[in-house]
């Protein structure tokens, strides 16, 4: 472990920590990559090879595969409503969640603790529960089948995680800053854009790929609320190929 | 005194209307769902026929399954083995990383990638792994002389739960970066005056970086625990609950239930997997402290 | 930024809120056609892909102008099924739709979410579907589903590790069965393919139906949990996943793997559907060859049955629109009709409740042939489990089969197990 290196007095001991160091990250490093190793190399095995013999290197390099996953129709608009439905609903999420996290972590107002523990309580809920409402919800809003029912439910169901964590950074920054700019004349608005926001960023950023990966990877929802192939997401596409393995039996 | 209320109140109309937007957000995509999972929970409704009102009888018919039993239990052991392994694999990388090693960069990206991939993908890979006919974990096992613990995973009592946890938390990504962005905040001056002072690596780690990082690390175990209550994906796809029961969460439990049209007791499983939650975060939070996103530190 | 700044972003997502929808409603209302939309799940790589595909367009060509059938593509089997349950909880039946007819779904019978086809069935249109599979979909006198897709999965048999395992012909009796079993296993072959993973034990519950047809004869699911048929086809099929008789990973398996061990070779005996058929003669086409098909081994009263059940259903949202109704029944009514049946099931190699006529010109292929055979031969049909339980029995299945394997339950517990998970119990 490399918390055990030591000080120069000892460098029999540094060594041997940097050697574990080192091993831990290649360790883990071949463990993390192999997925996408694995995934890149079957990609190119017909499915009869991915479940017979599922490590081995395909017998014939099936190039076929990426022609037929490129033929699926509409491939182009899916990508780009997964890409739409993921900006947005990140761009949204964040500028709600920063402002929110603002009032909460730099601020003292009655009920503040109150709300950010409801708020983030959130973090628990199994979300599929939630089916029948939202599609009542969706379908209330007159909604149904756009993109902006994506991007609306995406941005709120990740509320939660993202005011966890911005919220948490926001708290970490020293409040000399922020004291000495409300006497240079700040408002609370400026103090919001320019200086905690900006400080704010390592925070963002990880709600933010947090919420982008589970815009693009996100599923059931995707195929809930939507319907007709214009408003249908990359995820779809995959499952056509991916669904495969299940029509084994009907 | 008089002039922090004076404050406070001038700033009132921007702090509400801060809280505004997520507050609306919240309202219509959790607020009224919960109401309406409580309400279910009361009720018998197999989603087609009208509700009707049968008080505390679905979660008492919860409490006779041993089925549900066992998912409690399940979740306890994924949601101990979160806070217990997980994070504090994911610290140790983030850890190793802070100190930019070569190629640090590059190592980052790497650890997180599995999280980009989809659960299905990875869960097809993991099966495949663990099957006794074909599958690389055996097979590595005997390679290094543990050949005597070859099994099926996935098929036997005692392995196929911790099988399905280890498929799922030997992924830290995400802990990885949150942990490894609280350590962007910390001052190198810090570093410096403790390794003047003659503190080596270790101890820098433990009382400068660890109490620093407190609140982040909260925060990601909070996550990761709430992560690995709710889960239900993972197990469903590796194991739908087997072998003979062992294996079965709460979600899990649920999604069944939603299945069985009798979305009562799905509702109600919901309900005591959210006071679940509540419970275990409550009781880690007693011991290790709360994040500190409302810390009474700030101003 | 100034605070104008993030008014003027709020109210611009807000206004964009309120303009996506009206573009939505506006465009349909142009237009007097009657747009039908079916979320479809034969999409994609299904078998019955392409020619549902032809089907639609013919017949929105046919009717241009007045009806449009839109098929949106539902390519996930779970998803489907969760978004048609949640729909229908929502009170938004899909203009058109399938759905597995089991104790569960026939919930969706009560209410008027569903279009009720009797009416029509009484004329003509019903004598074209099987009785048998009309009769099935009709509960209380209504007929809320049509029947539409046919299960039925005899066992296969490889010819070739049969003859190398020195075994002549498919075993008659139960005698013959185990020691067809021992002769494989001392050629190295494993005799059969098991599985208790997925949602349904898919294989295995196959193998345990036809022994609980052999056991309970035809009448079986009607006599119910008392019947001693389910404790002695669940002791069958606990020695089928003993000393040898199937794959090390049967525990756990799905039916990727239980079939890839039959397509690869190393298991002799397998049950599946005639949908197999494209993909194993695609994969391994020795085996393709070599696959017979038979009625399983007689372990009771009965012999010569086969497993065979309704397994999709067409279903339409109820309406009070006249023209509505009128549309969605003149499709029905064209993809039901023989021709458009027999089109499906030659391209797809699926079997249909909607009976049809084959000429002597019609290339069937070899395999397919030999289903249709058994389906002649057979002496009587049993539904499974999954179409004769609720679905918390089927979900039980693989945990009762893996608890009376790895903890040696009996087939007693076995059954206690299933009818502890039944919720009318």
């Amino acid at each position: 472990m490399s918390t055990l290196q030591l000080t120069e007095t000892h460098p029999a001991l540094k060594a041997a920590a940097k050697t574990a160091k080192w091993a831990m990250l290649i360790v883990y490093f071949v463990i993390a990559v192999f997925p996408i190793v694995w995934l890149t190399v079957s990609a190119f095995k017909t499915n009869f090879e991915i479940e017979t013999s599922p490590f081995s290197l395909p017998e014939v390099w099936q190039f076929q595969n990426f022609v037929n996953a490129l033929s699926v129709s509409g491939l182009p608009q899916f990508f780009m409503n997964s890409i739409i439905v993921a900006v947005a609903a990140t761009g949204i999420n964040l500028l709600v969640t920063s402002l929110a996290s603002f009032a909460v972590s730099r601020e003292q107002f009655p009920g503040r603790k109150i709300f950010f523990t409801f708020t983030t309580a959130g973090v628990l809920i199994p979300i599929i529960a939630f089916m029948v409402p939202y599609y009542t919800l969706i379908t209330q809003l007159r909604i149904y089948d756009t993109l902006l029912a994506l991007v609306v439910t995406y941005s709120a169901i990740n509320i939660p995680i993202s005011m966890f964590l911005v919220s948490s950074f926001m708290a970490t920054i020293p409040g000399e800053l922020e004291d000495s700019a409300e006497i240079d004349g700040c408002s609370f608005f400026q103090r919001y854009a320019k200086i905690i926001l900006p400080l704010a960023r390592p925070g963002l950023v990880t709600a933010g790929t947090f919420s982008f990966i589970y815009c693009w990877n996100e599923f059931i929802y995707a195929l809930l609320l939507t319907s007709s192939t214009s408003s249908r997401t990359v995820q779809l596409a995959i499952r056509f190929f991916t669904s495969q393995f299940r029509t084994d039996y009907a | 005194m008089s002039s922090l209320d004076r404050k406070t109140s001038r700033n009132m109309k921007w702090i509400i209307l801060f809280l505004l937007p997520v507050t609306v957000l919240l309202i219509s995509f959790f607020l009224y769902p919960i109401v309406f999972l409580v309400v279910l929970s009361f009720m018998e409704w197999n989603g087609i026929e009208p509700m009707s009102f049968v008080g505390m009888s679905n979660f008492s018919s919860l409490f006779s399954d041993s089925i549900f039993q066992t998912s409690i239990k399940n979740n306890l052991i994924w949601a101990f083995s979160a806070a217990l392994l997980q994070i504090p694999l994911a610290l140790l990388i983030a850890l190793i990383l802070a100190r930019e090693p070569r190629g640090w960069k590059f190592f980052r990206t790497a650890f997180f990638l599995p999280n980009v991939i989809s659960l299905v993908a990875l869960a097809m890979m993991w099966r495949a792994m663990y099957n006794p006919e074909f599958g690389v974990v055996n097979v590595l096992l005997e390679n290094i002389g543990l050949g005597h613990l070859a099994r099926n995973w996935l098929g036997e009592l005692d392995s196929a739960l911790p099988a399905v946890i280890f498929s799922y938390q030997i992924y830290i990504g995400y802990f990885m970066v949150i942990i490894l962005a609280g350590t962007i905040s910390i001052p190198k001056s810090f570093y410096e005056a403790a390794m003047i002072d003659g503190a080596n690596v270790l101890q820098q780690e433990l009382y400068i970086t660890l109490p620093v990082l407190r609140g982040i690390i909260v925060t990601a175990g909070t996550l990761a625990v709430a992560f690995a209550l709710r889960q239900f994906e993972t197990t469903f796809l590796m194991t739908a609950g087997g072998p003979a029961n062992r294996t079965p969460v709460m979600g899990l439990y649920m999604y069944r239930r939603m299945a069985g049209l009798t979305y009562g007791r799905a509702a109600a499983t919901g309900v005591l997997l959210i006071l679940l939650g509540v419970f275990v975060l409550s009781g880690l939070q007693r011991i290790f402290g709360k994040s500190d996103a409302v810390g009474d530190s700030v101003q | 930024m100034k605070a104008k700044t993030v008014c003027g972003m709020i109210l611009a997502v807000l206004l964009v809120c309120s303009v996506f929808p009206a573009f939505g409603g506006g465009a349909r209302e142009a237009d007097r056609e009657i747009v039908l939309t079916w979320p479809c799940i034969w999409v994609g790589q299904d078998s019955k892909a392409d020619t549902i595909e032809e089907i639609v367009n013919e017949f929105n060509e046919m009717h241009a102008g007045e009806i449009k059938v839109v098929i949106e593509p539902q390519p996930d089997y779970d998803g489907y099924e969760d978004t048609i349950r949640t729909r229908l909880a929502a009170r938004q039946a899909p203009d058109i739709f399938t759905f597995k007819l089991s104790p569960t779904t026939a919930a969706y019978y009560s209410g008027d979410l569903l279009m009720d086809f009797s009416d029509e069935l009484a004329g003509s249109w019903g004598e074209t579907f099987n009785q048998g599979n009309l009769d099935a979909s009709t509960i209380n006198g209504q007929a809320k589903s049509l029947p539409y897709e046919i299960g039925f999965t005899p066992v296969w048999y490889n010819t070739e590790l049969f003859d190398e395992a020195g075994i002549d012909e498919f075993p008659r009796t139960m005698d013959e069965f185990w020691d067809a079993c021992d002769k494989l296993k001392a050629a190295g072959i494993v005799p059969t393919s098991q599985m208790t993973g997925g949602t349904n034990s898919w294989t295995s519950m196959l193998w345990y139906t036809h022994f609980l047809g052999s056991y309970g004869g035809p009448g079986v699911w009607e006599e119910g949990w008392d019947s001693p048929a389910f404790e002695q086809a669940a002791a069958v099929l606990k020695q089928l996943y003993s000393d040898g008789n199937t794959t090390r990973d049967a525990i756990g398996a799905d039916a990727g793997v239980s079939g890839g061990h039959y397509q690869a070779g190393r298991t002799a005996m397998f049950i599946n559907g005639a949908w197999y058929i494209g993909n194993i003669r695609e994969n391994s086409p020795e085996v393709y060859r070599a696959t017979k098909l038979a009625p399983a081994p007689q372990a009771g009263d009965y012999y010569g049955h086969q497993v065979g059940w309704l397994h999709t259903n067409l279903g339409a949202a109820h309406t009070d629109d006249p023209a509505r109704r009128e549309a969605v029944i003149k499709f029905m009514q064209y993809l039901t009709a023989p021709e458009q049946a027999k089109r499906v099931s030659l391209a797809a190699g699926s079997l249909l409740a909607v009976e049809f006529e084959l000429a002597e010109e019609d290339e069937l292929d070899p395999l397919q042939a030999m289903f249709i055979e058994a389906g002649i031969q057979a002496e009587f049909l049993i539904d499974h489990v999954e179409a004769s339980m609720p679905v918390d029995v089927v979900y039980e299945l693989g945990q009762a089969i893996g608890a009376m394997v790895l903890e040696d339950r009996s087939p007693a517990e076995f059954v206690q197990m299933l009818r502890a998970a039944d919720p009318r119990e």
